[in-house]
Formats: C-alpha cells, sequence, structure tokens
C-alpha cells in the first residue's frame, strides 16, 4: 500500500473516522488528482462525515453547501445586502452624489454577501468544500456547478472576475433521490459508501462511544447487521447505531436482552410499520436471530 | 510517469470498458494514467481501487468494472480469453433474423418506433391514412383489445399523435398566478436605483418544476395489451416531465427505463425480448414490494405514480395494500388503471383491487384512446 494512502487512513482514524481502503484511495487520489469526490451510499453511512474529516485532517475550513429543491444557482454563489445598500443610499441623501458614483459604492465588496462557492474560492488555504446531497438541488444546479468547477472561477458584473488561487477540495455527496447527470459524474471520482461491515461497525461503536462495554459493542454490530437484512421502510444508518450504543451505555447495560431493545427501540427504528414488523419477527422467535451470525 | 507500457495497458482497459457500456470520457481515460503516478503499482488492490474510483461512475458499472478489471488483467495478452470471459454482460451483436421475429414482436416493433425522438415531423398537418374524424372519434372510444390485429399498427400510430399534441398543449400551457410571489428585493432595488426611491416592485416566484412519473404496467396476459399503449402514449408525452421511469412486472419486476430509451427500435425490441417474462399469474405485492426495496428513491412528492393493472392478483392481498400504502407516503399522486373498468358491468370485486382501492388517489380505465387523453389532464401536480 502507498505510503500516503496509509498515512491518509491514519489521519482519518485520528480524526476519529473508522475508515477502509476504498475511502481512504478515494480521498488519496482526489487530493493528488485535484479532482471532486462524488460519495453515493444509502443514509446515515457517513457520507457528509468524510468531508468533515478530510477537513480536520487538512487543518482546514470546511465550507458547506446544503442542497434542497428550488435552490437558486445564483444564490449559491453572492447575494447583494440590500438592506444595507439600502441604508447606505438613505444614510447619503443629503449629499447628491452623483449616481455613478454611488453605483461604484454600494456595488462594492463592502456589500458583497458571499456564499458557499465564493467564499470556497477566496480562501487563504483550499478548504473543503462540502456539496451535501446535490441530488435535492435542481439539474440546473449541477450544470452550473460543473462550470465553477471547471476553472474555479466567478465573474461578478459589478466587481469583475474573481480567481481561485487556491481551490477548494470538493466533496459532493448524493442519497440517490435523483440520478445525476453523467457529466457531472464522468468529472468526479466516485465512491459509494455501503453499510459498515460487522467489524467496520464494531471499530466505530468503540471510537464513539468510549467505554462502551465490549460485549455489548459486538452485539449491537451483530444485531444491526441482521436488522438490516428484515424488509424494513426506513433501514437504519451508521447514526442510529450511535444514538442506540449511546443510549445503551448511558443505561449500563452490558449485553442486549428483549425489554431493554423494546425500551430503547426508538433509537434505531424510526418508522410505525418497521416497529410493528420487528416485534412479529421477535415474537416468533424471540431475539436469538438477530445475534448470530448470519449466513 | 508511469511505465509507457502500463499507461498503454489502461488505455487499452477504457476502451474495453466503454465496449462494456460504461460511458467513459477521454478526460476519465488520462485521469486513470495520472491515477498510477499516485498508486502503489505493486499493489494490485489499491490499483484496482484506485482505477474503480476514477473510471466507475454511479453503482450499477461496478460490477461490470469488476469483471472486467479480473478478466483485462488477469490474462492481458489473451485477448480472446477476455472475450469469452466477458461474454456476461455483452449483447449479441446480430439484430435477430426475421425468422424469430413473430406477429407480436413485429407489432412491437412498430410501437417502439420513435419513441425517444420527440420530434414534430406532425407539425406540417396530418399524414396520410389517418381516418377521417367521425371514424378517428369511433376508434378513440373502442376498447383496445376489440381491435383486429391488422388494425392495432394504425391504432398505436394514432395514440402516438394525439399523445404529441397533447404534450405541445401541456408544456405550453400557463396558469394565471393567485399571489404575486416574493418580493425580489434585489431586482427591487436595481430597478430603483437611479430614482433614490422604491416605486417599482418586482416579484419573484419559486420556479415550478416538472413532475415526474414512475409507471409499473402489468405485463402478464392480457393486460399486455394495454400496456404497451399506455406505453407509447406516455413516451410520445414524455417531454412534458422531468423524468419517466417504467417498470414491466407479473411474476417479478423488471426496470426497463433504459431499454426503452435505447436510439434505434431494432435495440430496443431486442432488449425488451430480453426482460419479458411471460410466465402465467401475476404477483403485484410482491412486485411493488420488490420495487419499493430497491427503487423507492425514485419517488418523492413531485411524483406521480402509476400502477396499471387487473387486479388479479396470486398473492397476498395484504402485501399489495402494505407496500402500496408506503409508495402512497412518499408519492405526490398514486394513480390505478384498470381496462377493465371500461366495462360498464365491471365492479372491482379481486381481492387485490378491493385492498388497492381504498389506498388509489385516482381510479381509471385506460381502455381506449379517449381515456389515455383524460388521464394525460391527471398528469400535473
Amino acid at each position: 500500500m502507498r505510503e500516503e494512502i496509509r498515512k491518509i487512513q491514519s489521519l482519518m482514524e485520528a480524526a476519529e473516522y473508522v475508515t477502509d481502503a476504498p475511502v481512504a484511495t478515494s480521498v488519496h487520489l482526489a487530493l493528488s488528482l485535484k479532482k471532486p469526490l462524488l460519495i453515493e451510499g444509502h443514509a446515515g453511512v457517513g457520507k457528509t462525515e468524510v468531508a468533515k474529516v478530510m477537513a480536520r485532517m487538512l487543518e482546514t475550513n470546511l465550507i458547506r453547501l446544503q442542497c434542497y429543491e428550488g435552490l437558486d444557482a445564483s444564490a449559491t454563489l453572492y447575494e447583494w445586502n440590500y438592506q444595507k445598500q439600502l441604508l447606505h443610499i438613505k444614510l447619503g441623501e443629503g449629499a447628491h452624489k452623483p449616481v455613478d458614483q454611488e453605483e461604484h459604492e454600494i456595488f462594492s465588496e463592502a456589500f458583497l454577501l458571499k456564499r458557499p462557492l465564493l467564499q470556497a474560492i477566496t480562501q487563504e488555504e483550499s478548504p473543503v468544500l462540502l456539496v451535501d446531497e446535490i441530488d435535492r438541488g435542481d439539474e440546473e444546479l449541477e450544470a452550473f456547478m460543473l462550470e465553477v468547477f471547471s476553472d474555479w472561477q466567478v465573474t461578478i458584473p459589478e466587481i469583475g472576475t474573481i480567481k481561485a488561487t487556491h481551490p477548494p477540495h470538493v466533496v459532493l455527496t448524493s442519497n440517490r433521490t435523483r440520478e445525476l447527470s453523467d457529466a457531472l459524474r464522468r468529472r468526479c471520482l466516485y465512491l459509494w459508501i455501503d453499510y459498515p461491515t460487522y467489524e467496520k461497525e464494531i471499530a466505530i461503536v468503540e471510537r464513539k462511544v468510549p467505554g462502551i462495554d465490549a460485549r455489548l459493542a459486538s452485539e449491537v454490530a451483530r444485531f444491526m447487521e441482521s436488522l438490516r437484512k428484515v424488509r424494513l421502510a426506513k433501514v437504519p444508518g451508521v447514526a442510529e447505531t450511535l444514538d442506540w450504543a449511546q443510549a445503551l451505555a448511558t443505561l449500563h447495560a452490558d449485553h442486549l436482552d428483549e425489554a431493554l431493545v423494546y425500551e430503547t427501540l426508538g433509537c434505531v427504528l424510526k418508522d410505525a410499520d418497521d416497529i410493528k414488523r420487528f416485534r412479529a419477527e421477535v415474537g416468533k422467535a424471540g431475539l436469538a436471530p438477530f445475534l448470530q451470525v448470519s449466513g | 510517469m508511469p511505465p509507457r507500457a502500463l499507461s498503454r495497458a489502461v488505455v487499452a482497459f477504457g476502451a474495453l470498458l466503454r465496449r462494456h457500456s460504461l460511458p467513459l470520457t477521454s478526460l476519465q481515460i488520462t485521469d486513470a494514467v495520472r491515477a498510477l503516478d499516485h498508486l502503489d503499482l505493486g499493489d494490485r488492490d489499491e490499483v484496482y481501487r484506485g482505477l474503480r474510483a476514477v473510471m466507475v461512475g454511479r453503482p450499477e458499472e461496478a460490477p461490470i468494472f469488476d469483471r472486467c478489471f479480473e478478466a483485462f488483467w488477469r490474462a492481458r495478452s489473451e485477448a480472446d480469453a477476455v472475450a469469452e470471459a466477458l461474454a456476461g454482460p455483452a449483447m449479441p451483436e446480430e439484430a435477430p433474423g426475421p425468422a424469430l421475429e413473430s406477429e407480436g414482436a413485429r407489432r412491437e416493433r412498430l410501437a417502439l418506433e420513435g419513441w425517444s425522438e420527440g420530434g414534430d415531423e406532425d407539425e406540417g398537418g396530418e399524414p396520410l391514412g389517418v381516418p377521417a374524424a367521425s371514424e378517428l372519434e369511433a376508434m378513440t372510444t373502442r376498447d383496445f383489445s376489440t381491435f383486429g390485429a391488422d388494425q392495432l399498427d394504425e391504432l398505436l400510430r394514432l395514440t402516438e399523435q394525439i399523445a404529441r399534441r397533447l404534450a405541445r398543449r401541456l408544456s405550453r400551457r400557463r396558469r394565471p398566478v393567485r399571489r404575486r410571489g416574493r418580493l425580489d428585493l434585489r431586482r427591487t432595488l436595481r430597478a430603483n436605483l437611479t430614482r433614490g426611491e422604491i416605486i417599482e416592485l418586482r416579484y419573484r416566484q419559486r420556479k415550478r418544476r416538472k413532475v415526474r412519473l414512475v409507471l409499473l404496467c402489468d405485463v402478464s396476459g392480457s393486460m399486455d395489451l394495454y400496456s404497451r399503449f399506455l406505453l407509447q402514449f406516455l413516451f410520445a408525452l414524455q417531454r412534458v416531465f422531468a423524468r419517466v421511469e417504467t417498470f414491466t412486472f407479473s411474476v417479478r419486476l423488471t426496470r426497463v427505463t433504459d431499454v426503452l430509451r435505447a436510439r434505434s427500435y431494432r435495440q430496443v425490441l431486442r432488449r425488451l425480448q430480453e426482460v419479458r417474462d411471460w410466465s402465467g399469474g401475476t404477483r403485484i405485492g410482491e412486485s411493488l414490494a420488490e420495487f419499493n426495496r430497491h427503487w423507492s428513491h425514485l419517488v418523492d412528492r413531485r411524483t406521480i405514480v402509476i400502477v396499471l393493472s387487473d387486479g388479479w392478483d396470486t398473492g397476498d392481498p395484504d402485501v399489495l395494500a402494505t407496500e402500496l400504502l408506503r409508495i402512497k407516503r412518499r408519492a405526490g399522486r398514486v394513480i390505478w388503471l384498470n381496462p377493465l373498468l371500461g366495462n360498464p358491468s365491471y365492479e372491482p370485486l379481486t381481492r387485490g383491487m378491493a385492498a388497492a382501492l381504498p389506498l388509489v388517489d385516482h381510479f381509471a380505465a385506460a381502455h381506449n384512446l379517449a381515456a389515455l387523453r383524460d388521464l394525460a389532464g391527471r398528469l400535473s401536480l
């Protein structure tokens, strides 16, 4: 294994992120080829976490752009602080300044509200730009991002062109509620994060819930592994595992039993039908099948 | 710089992936070569992970990549062996001979012709051979199943024509705005800059997003004919929608969206035949369950889900109800089309239908052209 990849892996571990070779390799290549990294996977497998850890690892800023339906492409770049502009005009009313001087003043950087994309290209040091849940945004937004990513410069008509001296490291995440365009996919490195394996999940639990009983951690991981195989409307992710493990640790539990699972089920299952289905399963054969090594 | 031979091998590997329908760009191939510089070339797994990160763009492509990688880097010199090892996902190159083409297949081919084109060739008046108005009216209200095999081609053409005309109308339609929307301060300020006072107000409104469609078509037995018309109709309408996803089901569920997107109808025909499963019996509940398991991410509030089926379910009606409810919770609207509804004496008494009915927003027939036209009016949110 390449020394850098091993280093990234240990740096990520040091930043409290349990990682594996595919994640480390992708991060390493994204950094060295200077390409955006597109991460897909089920909800709650730690996609966003990769960007956060990257920022911590590189000791740089994390700039986050949360996408949502109807997010206007231009609003991701900059907006003018119109309240401030209005006030400025009002205050200067007596002075009878020439119009073009006034315009020059209120369309200067002091009145500019930098939105994430502009922030990301005006940093002293390459930040990590996290474009979260890009699938929730529109296709136009996607096209706009591609344009920005291609040359890292932005033109503001009133000010001029701003070019990034330190282009950001980009991480995009998607939950696949919408298929992303091929153009975007082809320009990014791609990483699919699956639910963690049993071993990895134990490691995550032990890392994130310090002091948890070893037997409990292993049972929790085993239980989650089995539970994800049941047909559920809302399959629990790692976030749910951690909430649950934290709750169990707080209750000073050292192993799982039926009563304890029922009491804390709300941490794991968040759909009434799922809870009903789970109870039916447990009613049939008890908790044991969930704690066995599944074939 | 990576060794020349290795760079060249990566380029050849890229070409192989392309042949197996991974849409690689040349930038990606360049990146793959560049990536070699940053990988431990003695570590096969690392090279594999690195190249995969660069060359794979979506999860469905990963198995193809894996197979190609295995085959290519195992025995690169034996080109024939590679081809053999990869025969799995490959499509037969030759079109099926005339002997293979049944009557049904021929009809289907015609039905699929011109789907993805969305062109406007019907702009300049009706093409020849279209029935006169009164005859046309009669045709639009007759149940599809009452037409003879020889009339179906013509009927399919007519279906497409009507759909295209509708598409033009739907995409042109503007609605009067009830409220004026939010004040757009940025534009307002801009517009009034030289006045010193705010006189003229500017507004903005949220962009109206197009609706997505998810079609689940029963292709068992008698439903097949109706499914075909519905598909033909909706695909001619598809540019009105943000996206159309299509699945067929009888015993199991098959996603045919990509198949329907194929350029040439010959290809479409070939692929559709591959996915067809003609075995009797319908398990609607199970099929919907499968849809929910793997494809529920396609459904959101801006999605209309259309199920076309007569509701003859050999499975458990409770499963059907549970799964349909799950779809209904996510979707903007659920429409159930049952061609039997066109028959005045029909009552939805099958167990499946009875379970489904309380959960659907709209229940309609889709048994003739007039019914399809009515359906078009329901396809907005």
